[in-house]
C-alpha cells in the first residue's frame, strides 16, 4: 500500500466490451436481456413485524490461513446511474472507500490501517460493486467496525468529494482520452453496444457528468444502492467462526435500499464502425456484439474452450495470437472472449466479481501500425468468419481444453479469489461452475464446440467495430472502397501464409458510407 | 524490498508503476523474515535451484530467473536485446517446435518478464505436470532453435510493444530519466530499448545467437520452485534435464557510472493532455545494500504513502497532487531511487518540489517520529504475510530478489536491516545520499503548457 496506481483501472477495467451494429444499412438487430438469478435474499421476518430486509451472508470453509478475507457485494453497479448524472455510482463507491468515517479523517483511517498492512478497496462494474478487506487475523477485532464504518457510515467530507471528482474528471480528459488507447476502443465499443441502456456509459461517467454531481445527489444515490437489499456478505480465509454475523451486526444500520431494477432490451447503435479520431501513433481495434447466452448456458463449455482456442486472453495457443502476432507480427496481442472480461489488477486472469445480466462477445486487437490497420482488420474478420464458417479442428479444441484443465484451477489461488468467484457462483446460480466445467471437458469433440460456437456467436456482420486513429477520414475511406490492402513483409513467409494473405487483402467490408462513423475523441464521454 | 517497477513481459508491459510489494517482514530472527522454508541445490554446472514448499493444494510456480537484463546491452545499437531475446525463447526447438502448444497441453500458464537486471521465466500450473515443464524448460535453455524469418517477425512484435507502450507518457518519462541521469552505465537506456535500435532488430539474427552463447549458461540461472511437490523427485528431474547444459557466462564489462557533482533537470513536452508531472530520481547503492534498500523504502513511506506526511498535505489538505508513485526498482548496480509527483495542474509542479525539499530537509535535519517509523516495519512484516498467499507471488518477490542480489537469503537480510533502522540512520542517509547533487529532475507537461520554477 505504499503507493498507488492510477485508478482509471479500476473503474474503466480492461478489456474490450461491445455491442452489435446492425448489418450496414438495416435495422439494428436487437438482443433480449438474459436476467441472472438473484441471490437469494435472507429468509423473511416473523409475519406480525413489518418485512425486514437482511443482507446475504455467504461464506467459504475457514481454514489455516492468518489473512481472512472479506467482499462487500453490492448488486449495485453503473449500471445505476441515472441517466442523467452517469458516474455516480462510482464516485460514490470511491468516496465512501477513501473518503474517511463518521469517526475518522481519511488520513486517520489510512494510518489506522497502516500498520496492520489492511486494505479496504472497492471495485465498480456494471451490475455488481464490491467493497474488498484484507486483514491479518490479528487485527480483525478492530478492522470489523472500521470496515462497516467505511460502508455504514462514510465520514461524506466536502473536500473530499471535491478530490475525487476531480480526479474522475482528470481520469477521463488527461488519461482515457488521451494515452489509454486501447482502453478507449473499448469503452467507445461498451457505447456502441449500448447505447440508451444502462451498461452504455463508462463507469467513471462523464466531464458533465462529474461536474453536474453534487454531495447531496450522491449521498441519496448512495442509500438507494447501497442498501441491505442488495448487500451479500462474504467471507473467506482463516476467520473465526462468528465473524459473518459480526459483520452483519455491524452493518445493521444500513439503509435497506431498493431491489434492483429490469434491464431494457439491448439495441445496438445503427453504424456497424465508429472511428474514434485523436493523434495516435498506432491504431487500436475493438469489436463484438452483445449475445443472448451467459454462463449458465449448457453449451456454454463448449463456447469457452471454442474462443479459447480462437483467442484465450494473453495467451499464445489461440488461433488469432498465433495468425495476427506470431506468424505475420502485426501487432502485440490478439485475443476473444466468450462474456465481459476484465482482467485482474496485476495479472492476466480474468477479474471477479464482473458478472452482468447481460452479455457480451468481443474480440481485441492489439495496436497495429496505421499503415497495416486496414488489412489487420480485414484479416481479424476474416479469422473469425473461418472460425464460424469451417470451425476448429480436433487438435484446436484438445489443446484449449487441456489448457483450460489446467488454467482455470489457477484462478482459485487465493482466498480474495476463491471467495469471489463463489459470489459470482451465486449470483449466476451456478454452483461449483469451474469444477463442473472441468468435468464438462472430458469428451467435448470438435464438432460439439463447432456447432455451439455457430449458434451462438454473433455472425461477421453483426460485429460492431471501434477504431482509434489518426487518420479518420483515410481509413473510413478505405473501408467504404474495400481497396485491397496488401501486406507485405520484411521477411520470408511460407506460401500458405501468402495465399490466405491474397484472399485477405481483398476481402470486401461491404459498407455503405452511413455505416461508418468519425467522432472526435473529445466528443467522447 | 523496492518495487518492481517498469519491466516488460512478453504478453504485457507491466505497465509503469507498480505499487511496492511493501512486503517484507520478519519472524524470529533466527528462523529469517521469509514466511515459508527455503531451501537450494547447486547442480555441478551450477545452476542454483531454490526449493519452497508451501501449502497450495495440486499447485506449482517454476520460475527460472536470468541474471541478464538491458544492464548487459553494452554495445552500441543494441539497447532492447535482452528484452526481445526473451521473446525469441518462446519460439521453440527442434524437439519442441511449438513451445506454446506445448505449455497449453500442459495447462499452465506461462510468460516472462524482462528488466534492468533480469530475465525471468514464469511458469505457474497443476503441479501434476510439473515434471513436463521441467523438461520443456530445460530444452528450450538449452537447444532453443529459431530460423531467420521467425526472428524477424519476432522484431516486430516488439515494435508493436514499443509502439503500444508510447502512446502513454510514462516510456517517455522512463526514458528521458534514465538518459539524463546517467552517461555512461548501462541503465542510461530503458530496457524496451531505443526505437532506432528496436526498429534494426530484425537483421540482428547472428547476434541473437551470440547472445543466447554468452548469457543463457547454468551458472547465470536460478530456478525456484514454490509449491505443493515432491522436492527429491523434482530434484531429480532437473538434475537429468539440466545436468549436461555447459558453458560459463559472460561476464561483461559494464561502464561504470561517475560521480554525479551536480543536479540535473529535463523538460519533457508532451504533445497530448496530461497530467502534468514532476519524477525526482536520486542515485543509489546497489539493491544488495540492504540498509540502504530498506532505508529508501522507510522514506517512501514516511514521505510519499499513504499515510506520508506529504500525501497528507498536498494530496488531501492542499489537493495540488495526485497520490505519489514508487518508481523505483532494486537494482544490481548503483542506479535510481526516483518519486514520481502529478499535479492537479501545472503551476503545482514548483510547489510539489519545494514540498518535497522541505520534507527531505527534516528528515536530514533528523526530525523523525519513531512511532511512524515502527508503524512502517509493522506495515512491512504484515505485507509480507498477507501479499505472499500463492506460489505465483512467492516465486516472482523470490526471483526478483535472488536475481538482482545474488543473494538466495535477500528477504531475510532486508527485513534484518529494517528492523535494526533508526531514525539517526535514516536521517544520515539522507544527508548523503537525498540532496541535490545525486539528483535528476524530470518534468512533463502538454506542449503548450509554460511551466515556471
Amino acid at each position: 500500500m505504499s503507493a498507488r496506481t492510477r485508478t482509471l483501472g479500476r473503474l474503466a477495467r480492461c478489456v474490450a466490451v461491445t455491442l452489435l451494429a446492425a448489418a450496414c444499412g438495416g435495422p439494428a438487430p436487437t438482443v433480449a436481456p438474459v436476467e441472472a438469478p438473484a441471490i437469494a435474499p435472507a429468509p423473511a421476518a416473523p409475519a406480525t413485524a413489518a418485512p425486514v430486509v437482511e443482507p446475504t451472508l455467504f461464506t467459504l470453509p475457514a481454514n489455516e490461513s492468518p489473512a481472512v478475507a472479506i467482499r462487500l457485494l453490492f448488486r449495485s453497479g453503473f449500471a445505476d446511474d441515472p441517466a442523467d448524472a452517469p458516474g455516480l455510482t462510482a464516485l460514490a463507491a470511491q468516496w465512501m472507500a477513501e473518503g474517511g468515517t463518521r469517526s475518522l479523517t481519511a488520513f486517520d483511517l489510512k494510518q489506522k490501517l497502516y500498520p496492520w498492512a489492511a486494505r479496504i478497496g472497492v471495485d465498480v462494474e456494471a451490475d455488481m460493486t464490491v467493497f474488498t478487506a484484507t486483514v491479518h487475523r490479528d487485527h480483525l477485532a478492530e478492522f470489523v467496525p472500521l470496515l462497516a464504518e467505511v460502508v455504514g457510515s462514510p465520514r461524506w467530507e466536502a473536500a473530499e468529494f471535491e478530490r475525487l471528482r476531480r480526479d474522475a474528471i482528470d481520469d477521463i480528459e488527461k488519461r482515457l482520452r488521451s494515452s489509454d488507447d486501447e482502453n478507449l476502443g473499448k469503452r467507445t465499443l461498451d457505447q456502441m453496444l449500448y447505447p440508451n441502456h444502462p451498461y452504455g456509459h463508462f463507469a467513471g461517467g462523464s466531464v458533465a457528468g462529474m461536474k453536474a454531481a453534487t454531495p447531496d445527489a450522491v449521498r441519496a444515490h448512495a442509500a438507494r444502492v447501497f442498501g441491505k437489499a442488495r448487500l451479500t456478505i462474504g467471507v473467506a480465509g482463516g476467520y473465526p467462526a462468528d465473524l459473518p454475523e459480526r459483520l452483519k451486526s455491524a452493518l445493521a444500520g444500513l439503509p435497506d435500499g431498493q431491489g434492483t431494477t429490469a434491464l431494457p432490451t439491448a439495441v445496438a447503435a445503427p453504424e456497424r464502425v465508429r472511428i474514434v479520431e485523436k493523434d495516435a501513433p498506432a491504431v487500436a481495434i475493438s469489436m463484438g456484439a452483445a449475445v443472448a447466452f451467459n454462463r449458465t448456458d449448457p453449451d456454454f463449455t463448449a463456447l469457452m474452450v471454442g474462443v479459447s482456442a480462437f483467442g484465450e486472453h494473453r495467451q499464445f495457443h489461440g488461433r488469432l495470437m498465433q495468425r495476427m502476432r506470431e506468424a505475420r507480427g502485426l501487432n502485440y496481442g490478439d485475443y476473444s472472449y466468450a462474456e465481459h472480461f476484465t482482467q485482474e489488477p496485476g495479472g492476466t486472469f480474468p477479474a471477479v466479481n464482473i458478472a452482468r445480466r447481460q452479455q457480451t462477445f468481443t474480440i481485441w486487437v492489439r495496436p497495429v501500425q496505421p499503415g497495416d490497420a486496414v488489412f489487420a482488420l480485414r484479416l481479424a474478420l476474416h479469422e473469425y468468419d473461418a472460425l464460424l464458417k469451417d470451425g476448429l479442428t480436433d487438435a484446436e479444441v484438445k489443446t484449449a481444453a487441456q489448457f483450460l484443465e489446467g488454467y482455470t484451477q489457477l484462478w482459485a489461488k487465493n482466498p480474495q479469489r476463491r471467495l469471489g468467484m463463489a459470489l459470482d457462483d451465486a449470483f449466476y446460480g451456478t454452483p461449483d461452475r469451474l469444477a463442473k466445467f472441468r468435468a464438462g471437458l472430458a469428451g467435448l469433440t470438435a464438432a460439439q464446440v463447432n456447432a455451439a460456437l455457430r449458434k451462438h456467436l454473433p455472425p461477421v456482420e453483426r460485429l460492431s467495430i471501434v477504431l482509434v486513429a489518426k487518420d479518420a477520414a483515410g481509413l473510413r475511406d478505405a473501408l467504404i472502397s474495400s481497396k485491397p490492402s496488401p501486406k507485405t513483409y520484411a521477411s520470408e513467409k511460407p506460401a500458405d501464409l501468402l495465399a490466405v494473405d491474397a484472399v485477405v487483402a481483398v476481402r470486401p467490408f461491404g459498407l455503405a458510407p452511413e455505416a461508418i462513423r468519425i467522432v472526435p475523441v473529445d466528443q467522447l464521454f | 524490498m523496492k518495487s518492481n517497477t517498469p519491466m516488460l513481459e512478453r504478453a504485457g508491459l507491466v505497465a509503469g508503476l507498480v505499487a511496492g510489494l511493501g512486503a517484507l517482514a520478519p519472524r524470529p530472527a533466527d528462523a529469517g523474515a521469509f514466511p515459508y522454508p527455503v531451501s537450494q541445490e547447486t547442480l555441478k554446472n551450477g545452476l542454483r535451484v531454490l526449493f519452497v514448499p508451501m501449502a497450495s493444494p495440486g499447485l506449482a510456480a517454476y520460475y527460472t530467473a536470468v541474471r541478464t537484463g538491458s544492464r548487459n546491452e553494452i554495445e552500441a545499437g543494441h539497447t532492447g536485446f535482452a528484452h526481445f531475446f526473451e521473446h525469441m525463447m518462446f519460439r521453440g526447438t527442434k524437439a519442441n517446435p511449438n513451445f506454446d502448444g506445448k505449455m497449453a497441453e500442459f495447462g499452465w500458464h506461462n510468460n516472462a518478464f524482462t528488466s534492468d537486471d533480469q530475465t525471468v521465466y514464469t511458469d505457474f500450473g497443476p503441479a501434476s505436470r510439473l515434471g513436463d515443464v521441467i523438461a520443456l524448460e530445460a530444452d528450450r535453455f538449452r537447444n532453443l532453435s529459431y530460423a531467420e524469418p521467425a526472428f524477424r517477425t519476432e522484431a516486430l512484435a516488439v515494435l508493436g510493444e514499443y509502439n503500444k507502450s508510447a502512446a502513454a507518457p510514462w516510456l517517455k518519462l522512463e526514458e528521458t530519466l534514465a538518459g539524463t541521469a546517467f552517461t555512461k552505465h548501462t541503465y542510461r537506456h530503458t530496457t524496451l530499448g531505443y526505437l532506432a535500435d528496436i526498429q534494426a532488430m530484425p537483421g540482428k539474427y547472428a547476434y541473437s545467437k551470440k547472445f543466447h552463447q554468452r548469457f543463457y549458461r547454468p551458472d547465470n540461472c536460478i530456478v525456484i520452485v514454490v509449491g505443493d511437490y515432491d522436492r527429491a523427485a523434482v530434484l531429480a528431474q532437473i538434475e537429468t534435464h539440466y545436468g549436461a547444459w555447459s558453458g560459463k557466462a559472460d561476464q561483461p564489462k559494464i561502464p561504470v557510472e561517475p560521480a554525479q557533482t551536480a543536479e540535473r533537470r529535463a523538460a519533457v513536452a508532451w504533445p497530448h493532455p496530461t497530467m502534468p508531472r514532476v519524477l525526482m530520481g536520486y542515485k543509489v547503492p546497489a539493491a544488495a545494500d540492504h540498509k540502504a534498500d530498506a532505508t529508501l523504502d522507510v522514506v517512501y513511506d514516511y514521505l510519499f504513502g499513504e499515510t506520508g506526511s506529504l500525501h497528507k498535505t498536498l494530496v488531501l489538505e492542499k489537493q495540488i497532487a495526485e497520490p505519489f508513485q514508487a518508481w523505483s526498482q532494486a537494482h544490481r548496480d548503483p542506479g535510481l531511487w526516483a518519486v514520481l509527483g502529478t499535479g492537479k495542474a501545472p503551476e503545482h509542479l514548483p510547489e510539489i518540489e519545494r514540498a518535497v525539499d522541505a520534507a527531505i530537509a527534516e528528515l536530514q535535519a533528523g526530525h523523525i517520529d519513531e512511532a511512524q517509523l515502527a508503524r512502517i516495519k509493522s506495515n512491512q512484516r504484515y505485507s509480507l504475510i498477507l501479499e505472499l498467499e500463492d506460489p505465483e507471488s512467492v516465486a516472482e518477490q523470490l526471483a526478483w530478489t535472488v536475481s538482482v542480489t545474488g543473494e538466495l537469503d535477500a528477504i531475510d537480510r532486508y527485513m534484518a536491516a529494517l528492523d535494526a533502522l533508526t531514525p539517526a540512520d535514516v536521517a544520515a542517509f539522507a544527508r548523503e545520499r537525498l540532496v541535490p547533487a545525486g539528483r535528476t529532475v524530470v518534468t512533463l507537461t502538454q506542449a503548450t503548457t509554460e511551466v515556471k520554477k
